[in-house]
């Protein structure tokens, strides 16, 4: 069977239902295959795990409720009581960290479901249909592509006021643009293949052809362009909240925790650098992760 | 001389001039009040020697050189020097000299004019000008001098974005809107050197209360007819105040060198002054680092200075009385409800919540800051709103949200700013939820969006300040809450009872009563939970120990620069390590 991402077209001739997901699962277990064995991946993909959980429980896991002060203790170095201090208005940095985990984890996530549904229809109907239809859609994301990304971030932003929501809104409406290109690249090279061509022969409709035929096999670009929006996102949402149109306090988020520790760098070093190693830690980790799906996927580049 | 008479209508008149610059109400305020406050002296007083008075065992040092700026002073390069041209060009004010400058205590008193006298009804004014006012090329600085300032400021091919600062002068509107061809109907007239004679529209008795301000600073004619655009560059300034501009290295640094042609040059002791450009985020880094010897402090870094044996006495409090308070909207529910209101007042642990602002903030109990006239030390007051969880908790009784329940979703709003607010804010929420269970979300708006909301009345509840503009509780109850101001009113909240005793405070000549009055309207309007006062406003700026000489306004605190007073170069100087 093959294991690129373009399937004989003579498995397509046999039969139009089943033959393309024997291979692609074999394309997927082989690539997973591959991916177990990086280790940097592993690494990575642990990590993501591990902050997956402390998000999920993070009601479980925080020693406080991110809102409980204690104003005897304010900027409070490292202690027993508070492992990782206390911020400028007496919180457990360590329980407002883990709630920010579910911030940051939100919002990853989050957007990135809104850009897949904006930008891979968009790309494939680009792609696909070709012409007029093509030449609008791919004008419309040259100039969408022509804003600077966080402006028109803040922009969306101070339009439609901070909050969580907001912020999947707004990065989902940017962030859009580069999968839509990948996937139309990735749709106008397979539909000219030959199982497509069979696929059409046989009778199969449009929505048939594009999702049973053509889509399936562009997935991995997009599987790879998710994982490496993911952070994106996550950072994104950090730099807003740095400079203040992200999330509304008392809802910590980790950028909003470096905004406000920055000022008291100084004077107590704890508020800001507990939460940019954070920052730091989750974007390295989805980097590995997302360089070795992008190798997993990607044979070709070995 | 007195002052002539200034009436009511003459008053609004002044307000608007100073709209025109952006000053607004309360800035206008705080130069009224001081107009007021210099009473039967009128503009004659002079200010006192700026010659430094040794205290024994000090020794003026050799190298009389100084470098301030940081903690928001510079923080971007200057547009210009021009004052003449545009009062916001954020410059160095201490490059120049008006006819008039103002005191420590905000009084208005000649400065290159010697002596100032207004007619009968204050429409003309003649300043006198001093005969040994010199620009900084050794020329003389003239009454024409003046005249080609003024008229320049107003001349439409200058377009001078204040111009309307000097719509007061004869024709000046005219001249300025192209209504009147020639400068030569503008009513400023220099009659020889050394007198400039300004007629106005009309009686304006405070018309040298406007000369003291930075927008009527003169500008050098040779240099700007030469040098157009450029003509304040480091190279080509000439100016006639304390200092010149040695070197101007765009978004680095300048250096001012005393200017030996003024007039007052003897009494100028510092050499040479380096201005850093400075972002406010290097907190006082560069202060620490001895790159700077005067600063203003940022949250961040008082505690760590205080407490530090070598930085603790260097530090001081210069005053910027101001008050921090929430407001909920009247007419937004849940605070229509005056029990909600009742509750919240007395949810507010207010000795925690300033325990955030690192020492830029002491607990409020009313409006007036303790050592301002008005300030309130009745217990009677003072036990309205006393911080009692279990009272608060006791006024939401029969309300729906009795036991701290069924709240709907409220946003506390904010504008940015710098300076702490934003903790404060944060611990009231934190208190706020501890006493009455009450969520509550932070919204921090921009500046211009803030304001036009919060005039609207749309916010349902607010974080808020007020900067005191002059010490008198007209300023703290009237220029705020009156219930029948057209303008700027920043709550829905109106009473009567209240309006009645602001004005009758007002109108009454007599202390005690006024005072009175005062006290009456801050228990209506707390038992009305109209406002709930939370915390006072404290400021520091901190100076090495060689730099001396900051003046002191009658309440013995020391000054350094602001919009008003910009007086503090002339008066510095260093001593020899001790």
């Amino acid at each position: 069977m093959a294991l690129s991402s373009s399937p004989t077209a003579a498995a397509e001739i046999t039969l139009t239902t089943g033959v393309e997901r024997t291979g692609s699962s074999s394309l997927w277990r082989d690539a997973i295959r591959r991916l177990l064995r990086n280790r940097l991946a592993m690494l990575g993909l642990m990590v993501v795990i591990l902050l997956c959980l402390t998000a999920i429980f993070a009601d479980v896991l925080a020693p406080y409720a991110y809102t409980k002060v204690n104003f005897g203790r304010l900027n409070d170095a490292p202690s027993r009581d508070y492992p990782l201090g206390t911020d400028q208005i007496g919180r457990d940095m360590l329980s407002r960290m883990i709630y920010g985990a579910r911030v940051s984890m939100l919002v990853g996530l989050g957007a990135q479901i809104i850009v897949v549904l904006i930008g891979v229809p968009i790309g494939a109907l680009s792609g696909y249909i070709g012409g007029r239809v093509d030449l609008v859609l791919t004008r419309l994301v040259d100039v969408m592509y022509a804003f600077p990304r966080l402006l028109f971030v803040i922009l969306v932003m101070s339009m439609l006021g901070a909050g969580l929501m907001n912020i999947f809104i707004a990065i989902g409406l940017t962030g859009w643009v580069g999968i839509a290109r990948q996937t139309r690249a990735q749709v106008l090279a397979l539909r000219e293949k030959e199982f497509v061509d069979a696929a059409r022969a046989l009778g199969g409709g449009f929505f048939r052809l594009l999702g049973r035929h053509v889509m399936p096999n562009a997935l991995s670009p997009i599987v790879v362009a998710v994982t490496f929006g993911i952070p994106e996102a996550i950072f994104t949402e950090a730099a807003l909240s740095f400079i203040g149109v992200g999330i509304n306090p008392p809802t910590p988020s980790w950028g909003q925790m470096v905004g406000e520790g920055q000022q008291y760098l100084r004077s107590y070093w704890h508020l800001c650098v507990f939460p940019s190693i954070a920052i730091a830690v989750t974007m390295l980790a989805f980097t590995f992760l997302g360089d070795g799906v992008r190798d997993a996927l990607d044979p070709k580049l070995n | 001389m007195n002052r002539p008479p200034i009436s009511d209508s003459q008053l609004e008149l002044m307000a608007t001039r100073l709209e025109a610059v952006g000053l607004g109400r309360r800035d206008f305020l705080r130069i009224a009040g001081g107009l007021a406050a210099m009473g039967a002296a009128g503009f004659s007083a002079q200010p006192v020697s700026a010659a430094p008075k040794l205290e024994p065992g000090e020794k003026l040092a050799k190298d009389q050189t100084i470098r301030i700026g940081g903690g928001g002073w510079w923080q971007s390069d200057p547009s210009s020097h021009d004052y003449n041209k545009d009062l916001y060009c954020s410059g160095v004010p201490a490059l120049w000299a008006g006819l008039m400058k103002f005191t420590a205590d905000f009084q208005a008193v000649p400065y290159v004019a010697s002596k100032v006298t207004p007619n009968k009804d204050g429409s003309v004014w003649t300043f006198e000008i001093r005969k040994d006012s010199r620009w900084s090329d050794g020329t003389a600085c003239t009454a024409q001098s003046f005249e080609w300032s003024f008229k320049r400021q107003l001349d439409p091919a200058t377009a001078a974005p204040y111009a309307s600062f000097l719509y007061d002068i004869k024709n000046g509107e005219a001249f300025n809107k192209k209504q009147v061809a020639s400068a030569a109907e503008v009513g400023v007239k220099a009659k020889g050197d050394w007198l400039l004679e300004v007629t106005l529209e009309g009686p304006r008795g405070y018309f040298a209360v406007l000369a003291a301000y930075l927008a009527a600073l003169p500008a050098h004619q040779p240099s700007v007819e030469k040098f157009k655009d450029k003509w304040t560059e480091a190279g080509n300034l000439v100016c006639n105040g304390p200092f010149t501009l040695e070197a101007w290295e765009h978004g680095k640094q300048m250096v001012l060198k005393k200017n030996p042609h003024f007039f007052n040059a003897k009494e100028v002791t510092l050499d040479r002054v380096i201005i850093p450009i400075v972002p406010v985020a290097s907190g006082a880094l560069p202060y620490e680092n001895n790159e700077l010897q005067v600063s203003p402090l940022q949250s961040g870094d008082l505690k760590r200075l205080q407490n530090d044996p070598r930085t603790g006495k260097e530090v001081f409090r210069y005053p910027f009385p101001g008050t921090w308070y929430m407001l909920p909207q009247v007419t937004k529910a849940p605070f229509d409800n005056v029990k909600v209101r009742r509750a919240l007042s007395q949810a507010v642990d207010r000795e925690n919540v300033v325990k955030v602002a690192q020492g830029f903030a002491i607990p409020a109990h009313s409006m007036i800051p303790p050592g301002f006239p008005g300030a309130i030390d009745d217990p009677k007051i003072k036990a309205i709103q006393k911080y009692d969880p279990k009272a608060a908790m006791a006024h939401l009784k029969g309300t729906p949200f009795e036991g701290g329940k069924n709240w709907p979703k409220i946003t506390l709003s904010m504008r940015d700013e710098a300076l702490g607010a934003k903790p404060l804010a944060e611990a009231v929420q934190a208190v706020l939820l501890e006493s009455l269970n009450l969520k509550t979300e932070l919204e921090v708006l921009e500046q211009r969006v803030f304001r036009e909301r919060l005039w609207k009345q749309e916010l349902q509840l607010v974080w808020i300040r007020w900067f005191m503009d002059y010490p008198d509780p007209h300023n703290e109850y009237f220029d705020t809450f009156y219930g029948k101001k057209t303008t700027g009113k920043r709550q829905a909240w109106t009473n009567d009872a209240f309006d009645k005793e602001l004005e009758a405070g007002r109108d009454t000549r007599d202390t005690k009563k006024r005072l009175a009055n005062y006290a009456k309207a801050e228990e209506i309007m707390q038992n009305d939970a109209g406002y709930i006062p939370v915390a006072w406003v404290v400021r520091y700026a901190a100076a090495k120990p060689t730099v001396r000489g900051f003046e002191k306004n009658k309440a013995g605190e020391q000054l350094v620069d602001g919009n008003i007073y910009v007086d503090m170069l002339t008066r510095l100087y260093v001593v020899e390590k001790g």
